[in-house]
Formats: structure tokens, C-alpha cells, sequence
């Protein structure tokens, strides 16, 4: 927590000391500093659960956050840029979340190298963003899957039109090595060999995106390697093998979309594969209308999730001796930490664009859990909880 | 006196929006190849930063100008709202940039003038200086 309010304060004391320089930047045109940040209240109906980190009391440190971009242009082909986030919320990262180089030889090729968001979803790399899109959240039962959010490689994107059709390709190759951040923990984390590709075709009003990623990831968890080793000795590969908590995890991804000057229809469907035992698969997807009165958007969002592990049954006997009915027990008490959980958002909500660079938004979200909740995701029953809670927000969101 | 006053406002409404819509858009080149003529998908796919076949820049005028609002309604199809998040989520993922902003059609003039392979946008009624030409029309 220290850490994201040194970064908040930083990124606004750049941000506000910045801006007289950033006329300057302008004249040369070489050196570009822009910024963007969120002020976001919420409260939860109910006291026996959280939401994205909000409990049954108004709070304003979730998701407000302030960052600087600094873009360097040495030549039309090359240049470097860097972007620091001061979140205030404890579950994103705060620090510098963007530092890169492009080259960019012609229109349609970009290649850039560096630290980078990767692109799993739609929104995925302009999480923080939220003047990009219209919810005041975006839909947690799609966006609140991926553990961690930028690496270090290198992507290229190419686009190119087909009849009049803008198709937009882009591939990408690094690593990860930082921590994996659920609500319930933070746990050490590298994920090597990563990559990804994906496809986006626009026509009129229409766009439509397709996109793959997978990474090997080498989860800190040396309870679970401990304990599956042990279990491993004793003859009891399967149990042993299903807690070990390195193995490959896919991302996919489908979305289309719609617009025009009067409404929207936004939707996206993904499935996550975790090929180890305690990393789970996901299957989910949100559906998103809005309708356009300028300067005002109104939307309704629907998103369903539902998470699930390959639970493999105890194959150790009970009975048999103290030490077995204990490992037995234990492994039995390991299962019941990785619950499946289904719950999904209901949203309504308004934005209201008061200039070209600040809007404002008021959003209810209905929270519905379907069954036990896993408690490492956005939604954490605190006990008692009846599996229904709305989360009102209201936010300002200014681009500089 | 209100009440008339907000009547004329309610009667005249109707008539300012049929008025602006009814404004014909040029986009205008300056270029010395006559032939090019674009479709509106590639006026579009040029002012939201997609490619295009020709070598062209796009110059834009700003949010709050009149031209601006009949383009983006006639041509690209979206609010300003909606273009000015686009661009947000462009710039802060190193995607795209927005096109160069030009204050008033004037200065628009002058500044494509200029340029060699800019591309803006101008009201119908216009008058073009010889180094320009009209490579997209709506009515």
C-alpha cells in the first residue's frame, strides 16, 4: 500500500509540475507528455462482502489513479516512451507500467520493444484508462481473469486492408516476472515463453477481434510443490502431479462489435486453460448495449463467469495409519482452497462527456454468485454473504 | 416573456439541426495526382489513423467546431465522445495518434496549402485554392 501511494503522489507531482512543460513540448514536437487519471467512488450494499476491493463503506482508493505518458521521437522512425501509474487500489500494480521503443518504418508497421501491456483482450492493455470506455468498470467477469498484466519482449503489429476492410495483425514474445495478484494474495511468479497473436478486422461501423496467448508459468507456492512431492513419493502421482503449480496457461478470445452516432453493441467471449491442477480454467464472455444521446451514454452490460479446477479425487486411503489419514486430510483440506466459482454482473450505468478531455459516469452493478465463490477474484464473501450485492459508483475520468 | 422565448427556442430546434445536416462536406487533398477519389470507409479508415492506399495525412479541425461535428456524423459515423475516447485508448497504448489539429477552416486552408499530401475537411461551400483538390464529396 506504501508503495502505491508513493506512486500516486509521484505521478501527480509530474503530472501537475509537467504541464507547463508540455506547452513548451508541444513547439519542438519532439518531446510529447500526456496523462490521464480517474477519481472513482464506490460503496457496496453489503456488509458481508467485497467487490473490487469496496466494502460497505464509501471509499475512493480502489480504482482512482493518476499517470504520466512521455513520449521521445528521436526520428519519424524511432521513438521511446514510458508511462508511470499511481494507483491507489492494492490489486494493480502502480509504478512504470509502459517503457518502450518503436520502430515504426512505414504506416503500417509498428514493432516496439520493452515493457509493455499484453494485449489478451479488447481492453486489455488500457485497463487504467477509463476515458476508452464507456463503463465506469470494465466488465469484471471478463476483465478479472488475466493474473498479470504487462512483460517484457517484444510485439509487432501490421496492418493492411483487404477491399475496405482495415485488418490489423499483431504477435508478441517475452517473459513475466513479478507476482501474480488475486484478491486474496500476491504470489511470486515468472512466466516464460510467452506469446500471443491476434487479429482485428474493422468495416464501417463493425470491428471484430481474435486473439491467442499462452505462457509457462512458474508459480512460488512451496507448500503445494512440498506437499505434491511428498505425495509423489508415497506412490500418489495424481494427487502429487494436480499440486504442482507450474504448467502452461492459454488465453482466448473472441469479440464483435457494433456502432454508430446513436448506439453500441460491445461483447467479447474468452476461455482461459490452466493446465496445472491449482490453476484454474474459465469460460466467460459479457454482452454490452448503449445508446447514444450526446453528450450522455447510457448502457446496460451483462458478463457471466465461471471458474473451474480439474479437482482430482483423494487417492489416499483413510484407515490405513495416523500419517496417511493425516496426508489424506490435509490434501482434502488443499481441494476446498481451490473452489469453483460462478457468479456474474449485471450493469447500468450513464457517461456523460462535459468536455472533449473529462467525462463523468454513475454506475450500479448487480453481483450475482451462483454456488461457492473461490474468494480469488473481484468478488470475497467475508461470511454470511447471500450471494447478492450491488456496488454504486460514481467517477470522473480526465485525459491531458 | 420566458415561456415564448423557450417556445421559439423548441419550434426553432428542429430547423438548426435540419439546416446543419443539410451542409454538404469536401475533403480536400493537396496533391498533384487528380485521380485519387476516395470511398467513405477509406475518408474514415484515414481520419481514425487506419491505412489507406495513398500516401495522405490527415489534418483535423477541433472538437468543438461545427465542420468537425457534420464530419463526424455524416462521415465517420460516431459522436465526439466516442472519437475522443478511440484516440485516449490509442495514444496511452502506443497504437495510433490523432490526427494534427488546425483551429478554424482558415487556418485549415492555409496549413494544407502548405503541405504537400495533407488531407482536412471543409464545408461544401468553400472556395478552394488551386493547389487543392476534392477527393471525397457528401451531400
Amino acid at each position: 500500500m506504501k508503495h502505491q501511494v508513493t506512486y500516486f503522489m509521484l505521478a501527480s507531482c509530474l503530472a501537475f509540475g509537467s504541464l507547463p512543460l508540455a506547452l513548451h513540448a508541444e513547439e519542438n514536437d519532439k518531446l510529447q507528455l500526456s496523462g490521464f487519471a480517474r477519481v472513482i467512488m464506490g460503496y457496496l450494499d453489503d456488509a458481508n462482502a467485497e467487490y473490487i476491493g469496496y466494502d460497505n463503506s464509501v471509499s475512493f482508493d480502489q480504482q482512482s489513479l493518476i499517470a504520466l505518458q512521455a513520449d521521445y521521437r528521436f526520428t519519424d522512425e524511432i521513438s521511446v516512451t514510458g508511462q508511470l501509474v499511481g494507483n491507489t487500489g492494492k490489486q494493480r500494480d502502480s509504478g512504470i507500467e509502459w517503457l518502450y521503443l518503436t520502430y515504426k518504418p512505414n504506416k503500417a508497421l509498428q514493432i516496439k520493444l520493452g515493457k509493455l501491456r499484453i494485449p489478451f483482450f479488447n481492453y486489455s492493455d488500457s485497463l487504467d484508462v477509463g476515458f476508452a470506455y464507456p463503463w465506469l468498470t470494465l466488465p469484471q467477469q471478463f476483465y478479472d481473469t488475466a493474473f498479470f498484466s504487462t512483460f517484457e519482449g517484444v510485439s509487432a503489429n501490421y496492418e493492411f486492408t483487404v477491399k475496405d476492410w482495415v485488418i490489423n495483425s499483431e504477435g508478441f514474445w517475452g517473459y513475466y516476472d513479478d507476482a501474480f495478484n488475486v484478491a486474496s494474495r500476491s504470489v511470486d511468479a515468472q512466466v516464460t515463453g510467452l506469446f500471443g497473436v491476434n487479429t482485428s478486422a474493422a468495416y464501417r461501423g463493425w470491428s471484430f477481434r481474435a486473439s491467442f496467448a499462452q505462457g509457462d508459468a512458474d508459480v512460488e507456492l512451496p507448500e503445494a510443490t512440498q506437499f505434491g512431492e511428498q505425495l509423489r513419493q508415497l506412490g500418489f502421482n495424481k494427487n502429487g502431479d494436480w499440486l504442482d503449480p507450474n504448467g502452461t496457461i492459454q488465453f482466448f478470445q473472441l469479440s464483435a462489435n457494433y456502432e454508430n452516432v446513436d448506439y453500441f453493441v460491445r461483447s467479447e467471449v474468452g476461455k482461459v486453460v490452466g493446465k496445472s491442477g491449482i490453476t484454474p480454467d474459465i469460460n466467460n464472455f459479457y454482452i454490452s448495449l448503449g445508446y447514444n444521446f450526446n453528450p450522455y451514454t447510457l448502457y446496460i452490460s451483462y458478463g457471466k463467469r465461471k471458474v473451474y479446477y480439474d479437482h482430482i479425487p483423494n487417492e489416499i486411503p483413510y484407515g490405513v495409519s495416523d500419517g496417511l489419514n493425516t496426508l489424506a486430510a490435509t490434501y482434502d483440506f488443499v481441494l476446498t482452497q481451490f473452489s469453483d466459482d460462478k457468479n456474474n454482473g449485471t450493469k447500468l450505468g450513464i457517461r456523460w462527456d462535459w468536455k472533449s478531455n473529462i467525462a463523468f459516469k454513475g454506475e450500479m452493478t448487480l453481483i450475482e454468485a451462483n454456488g461457492p465463490i473461490s474468494n480469488d477474484f473481484s468478488l470475497v464473501d467475508l461470511g454470511n454473504f447471500d450471494d447478492r450485492a450491488i456496488l454504486y459508483q460514481l467517477g470522473l475520468e480526465w485525459v491531458f | 416573456m420566458k415561456k415564448y422565448l423557450t417556445l421559439l427556442i423548441l419550434v426553432a430546434a428542429p430547423f438548426v439541426h435540419t439546416i446543419a445536416a443539410a451542409e454538404g462536406i469536401i475533403v480536400v487533398a493537396n496533391t498533384t495526382d487528380n485521380s485519387i477519389q476516395l470511398n467513405r470507409q477509406q475518408v474514415r479508415n484515414l481520419f481514425m489513423g487506419g491505412v489507406i492506399p495513398y500516401d495522405l495525412t490527415a489534418v483535423s479541425l477541433p472538437p468543438d467546431n461545427r465542420t468537425r461535428v457534420l464530419f463526424n456524423t455524416k462521415v465517420v459515423g460516431l459522436t465526439e465522445a466516442r472519437i475522443q475516447s478511440y484516440w485516449a485508448q490509442m495514444r496511452f497504448t502506443g497504437r495510433k495518434r490523432a490526427p494534427r489539429e488546425v483551429n478554424n477552416e482558415s487556418l485549415l486552408l492555409d496549413y494544407l496549402k502548405e503541405s504537400k499530401g495533407a488531407v482536412g475537411y471543409l464545408p461544401a461551400s468553400a472556395t478552394l485554392p488551386k493547389e487543392l483538390t476534392v477527393i471525397y464529396k457528401i451531400d
